[in-house]
């Protein structure tokens, strides 16, 4: 084996001499161009000036989401001068302050004002007047959000990674520009730079957001009132979660999805019906394979017309609110990527290598705005890797290994490969699944609904696939994405000693059913 | 030190074998040998560094894999751009009397392509593939041995006990889990109870996986922004392509600074030119304007809707405007960006106005132009949503042109 003591080079390449020379010429043209960084003029015969130092780092972030920030800290940690540009004015991007964090609040307190009402007196326990106060509800969130942005505020300031509150645009390969929040501008280089913009919701054609009737899941953690109806376009991970919420809430929710699954593609078909049977029985109404056709917001509700692909009538939905959750493209807007030539690929992702370096070998990039499914973890995986590749010249992210987890209740949660997946590529697979109602610690929460699903190797029995729907899948996962990262086969699971009474033990006796067979069922 | 070609068995009988040069990477073909750590002669364990690398990527150590003794070591320290498979050193098992041994003959690099199992040779995630699929049962019939990882797998564990597999047979079976890890399924496959090849098409199978899929990548094509701006220009009105653009006029007296010139020119013999004045009060003027006012952003619309849109209103930025002046122009604009006013509107609407202008349009200097008239009209062509904002800079020009205009030098 070998030991890769390897050497930044790249790093060092980025020294010589010749751009020094450059910095000072682009800083001539800073002033030449009436857009010096100076921008105080506080009379009217200051001049022009510019400022005496361009900062140089080692590494600058663009973007302080969940990529940026955990490069940042990353990158102190490894002793690299660094500096992470965010223009929202709060770190953490879409995930903290409007996506994964505001939205688990809501879930979580929306679930349980909602077994309150509904699930508390066959459990023995009789509530008086159930009322909901929106704005503290959307408190607590706030609280949540703000709590953790600010934590991230301190990791940051602790591992020595300057926060600079702006935007970045690329002014040439080595200089960003930073349009600072409270006014002025300023210039940064950095030896080396991560793009790490993110991504924003794709809008739908025709429907103007407007985040109050029209909204992206960034209005839809924010209502201000329970709509009365509400109609979400697109049946994926968010609109399933925004869904829950508000349908608990009291809206009636409408989901069209253009597919004929809800989930997203990546769900297991088998998984993806269940959670749509138990999701329906919630209140939640399904249309899918069907297509939004246009929208009008012109009257008092909107007014969408749909068309179920498969011989269904047209017809018209009127809904107080629509979710537009469609999917997520890649942000790059106004980051100054045509002035250092830089692509991105039909999708708007940019493009890049298997060590997330641009065609410009300082410039990586990584997170939303790249390839790879858009998810934090995945962001954070691939933000401690390329740190790592420019301080090591090595790192290293698992891309068969990365859980999916939906909120909702129950939990939707897998890793690995689905089985239309595997079908698809021809390749041999076994199942074993266990269903929760058979399962202890579900049966005494009176909380039973969902299976678990492993899939595994005819032969070897090497672990391909696990999905689960039910109470507390989204923690359960990790034991999965633990044993599949290390190629363990189902029987290796199955011999793992699970406590008891848990609800773990479902994972572990599906693990039996595959290589043998469960016992409780 | 373990031969595992399983080609050859000429390594094997001499107990010394041709150590070539590793592929550190998938992509490379050559190195330089920056230095060797071991001397001919030495005996090394495994784990080792044996010599260090250079790639056109990084400088790297390559251990030995297990023990041995450096028999000869053929290219020397600084050998540049040695091509991978090319034999570099060759050496003896633990224990040889190296004196004795012959040196075996080179192989290479013909050989090449098959020996990447060579005793030190890396990238240990290629190896599955390439070793396990010529024979039936590769594992045992290699001569090579794997250290495993113990405590085993739980299911390795009770296979090898339900079986019987002595430790020294287990050790000659190659993992196929992640680092060389031994699975159920290469025990299986050792014993015969499956497909022999299965565990490395598994294992190649996930090993694909575990990378992002960067094949087939479709460049945007060039023309795409356009259309995408036009598609963000209907989200916002303000951006769509055929702007509506105003003008914007204010009439300005630059009497003072004539008046100023004057005295400057009689008292300190300084002359300082009209279009300096200009210049200077035009940015001075551009200093911290309002921002233009866009459609709001998303992050901006849900500050709106939780209240926070006020504390980010205040920002200012700083302008671009250049003012056309009757008979007057930059003659060196000062950005290509700037959004400059078609002077041919200008000159066809205010210059009519100017009773003077067409006698001022002979005269060849400027600063006698401008003095001969107090009164120009300043005007700016800007987008619709700028119209304030131009009209706050006209009026900023105004107040720095006649009111101070001594501040301006």
């Amino acid at each position: 084996m070998i030991a890769s003591r390897l050497i930044p080079r790249s790093a060092i390449r980025t020294l010589p001499s010749r751009q020094l020379t450059l910095s000072r010429w682009s800083r001539g043209f800073a002033s030449a161009s009436g857009s010096s960084p100076e921008k105080e003029h506080k009379t009217a015969n200051s001049e022009y000036c510019t400022n005496t130092e361009i900062e140089e780092k080692d590494l600058v972030i663009i973007g302080g989401g969940v990529a940026g920030y955990v490069a940042a800290i990353k990158a102190g940690q490894e002793g690299l001068k660094v500096a992470c540009i965010e223009k929202r004015g709060t770190l953490g991007g879409t995930c903290l302050n409007v996506g994964c964090i505001p939205s688990k609040s809501l879930l979580n307190n929306s679930h349980l004002y909602h077994q309150i009402l509904h699930d508390s007196k066959n459990r023995g326990i009789e509530v008086g007047e159930v009322k909901l106060n929106l704005e503290t509800f959307m408190k607590a969130k706030e609280t949540a959000v703000t709590g953790l942005t600010k934590g991230v505020e301190f990791l940051l300031k602790k591992n020595g990674a300057e926060y600079i509150k702006g935007t970045g645009s690329f002014i040439n390969e080595n200089e960003i520009k930073v349009e600072l929040n409270d006014g002025g501008e300023s210039v940064i280089r950095g030896k080396n730079i991560l793009i790490a913009t993110g991504s924003e919701a794709t809008p739908f054609p025709g429907l103007t957001i407007d985040e109050q009737r029209v909204v992206t899941s960034t209005g839809a953690i924010a209502l201000q009132k329970v709509p009365e109806t509400m109609t979400v376009i697109g049946g994926g991970i968010i609109g399933l979660e925004m869904a829950s919420v508000w349908s608990r809430l009291g809206a009636k929710v409408t989901v069209v999805e253009f597919l004929g699954q809800i989930g997203g593609p990546g769900m297991d078909t088998e998984i993806s019906k269940a959670t749509q049977r138990i999701l329906k029985k919630q209140g939640i109404e399904f249309k899918l394979n069907t297509k939004v056709v246009s929208g009008d917001t012109s009257s008092e509700l909107v007014k969408l017309d749909v068309d179920a692909a498969k011989g269904g009538k047209p017809e018209s939905i009127d809904s107080e609110v629509v979710l537009v959750a469609i999917g997520r493209r890649p942000y790059t807007q106004g980051l100054g990527l045509e002035n250092i030539g830089l692509e991105t690929d039909e999708r708007g992702r940019v493009i890049i290598d298997s060590e997330y370096r641009t065609k410009i070998p300082h410039i990586r990039c990584i997170g939303d705005v790249t390839f790879g499914p858009m998810l934090a973890h995945k962001a954070e995986e691939e933000a401690v890797a390329v740190v790592e590749y420019i301080s090591k010249g090595h790192g290293h992210v698992n891309y068969g290994c990365i859980p999916s987890v939906m909120y909702t209740h129950p939990e939707v949660a897998w890793v690995g490969q689905s089985e239309q997946d595997l079908k698809a590529q021809n390749i041999p697979y076994k199942i074993g699944t266990f269903p929760f109602s058979a399962n202890s610690r579900a049966k005494t929460n009176l909380d039973s609904e969902g299976l678990v699903k492993i899939l595994a190797d005819p032969e070897t029995d090497r672990l391909l696939g696990a999905h689960i729907v039910g109470p507390g899948a989204g923690e359960m996962i990790a034991e999965a994405t633990l044993a599949l990262e290390y190629g363990a086969s189902s029987e290796d699971i199955a011999r793992t000693c699970h406590a008891h009474p848990t609800l773990a033990e479902a994972f572990k006796e599906a693990a039996m059913a595959t290589y043998d067979k469960a016992i409780h069922f | 030190m373990a031969a595992s070609t399983g080609f050859t068995t000429s390594s094997r009988c001499l107990a010394a074998q041709n150590f070539t040069m590793p592929a550190l990477s998938p992509t490379m073909t050559e190195g330089n040998i920056a230095s060797w750590k071991v001397k001919e002669g030495d005996s090394f364990s495994a784990g080792d560094v044996l010599l260090e690398i250079e790639t056109d990527k990084a400088t790297m150590d390559v251990e030995a894999q297990d023990e041995g003794i450096m028999m000869k070591i053929i290219s020397q320290d600084g050998s540049k751009s040695v091509q991978v498979g090319t034999r570099i050193a060759v050496l003896a098992d633990a224990g040889d009397d190296i004196s004795t041994l012959e040196l075996p003959a080179d192989e290479q690099p013909q050989q090449s392509a098959q020996s990447t199992s060579q005793p030190s040779a890396p990238a240990p995630r290629e190896e599955p593939k390439s070793a396990a699929k010529p024979s039936a049962k590769p594992e045992s019939a290699a001569s090579g041995t794997y250290e495993h990882n113990y405590p085993l797998l739980p299911s390795v564990g009770l296979l090898v006990h339900e079986h019987g597999i002595s430790k020294e047979d287990l050790s000659k079976i190659k993992g196929t889990g992640p680092s060389g890890r031994l699975l159920k399924g290469d025990v299986l496959a050792f014993i015969g109870a499956i497909n022999a090849d299965r565990p490395a098409q598994v294992s190649s199978h996930f090993s694909k996986l575990a990378h992002l899929d960067l094949s087939n990548i479709k460049v945007a094509e060039k023309k795409a922004p356009a259309p995408k701006a036009s598609e963000a220009a209907s989200k916002a009105p303000k951006a769509a392509p055929k702007e509506e653009k105003v003008l914007v006029q204010l009439p300005i007296s630059l009497e003072s600074v004539v008046q100023l010139q004057r005295r400057l020119q009689d008292s300190a013999d300084v002359s300082v030119s009209t279009a300096t004045f200009i210049s200077k009060a035009t940015a001075f003027a551009n200093s911290r304007l309002p921002a233009v006012p866009h459609a709001p952003t998303a992050s901006e619309l849900f500050d709106e809707v939780l209240g926070l849109g006020k504390a980010k209103a205040t920002k200012f930025s700083q302008g671009a405007y250049v003012p056309t002046i009757p008979d007057y122009s930059f003659t060196a604009s000062r950005r290509a960006s700037t959004p400059k006013s078609d002077i041919i509107d200008i000159l066809a609407g205010p210059a009519k106005k100017s009773s003077s202008s067409s006698a001022q349009r002979a005269t060849p200097r400027l600063d006698a132009r401008l003095a001969a008239d107090g009164i120009h009209t300043f005007s700016l062509l800007v987008p619709k949503e700028e119209k304030a904002r131009a009209e706050l800079f006209l009026e900023r020009c105004k107040l720095a042109l006649e009111e101070v205009p001594e501040t301006l030098i």
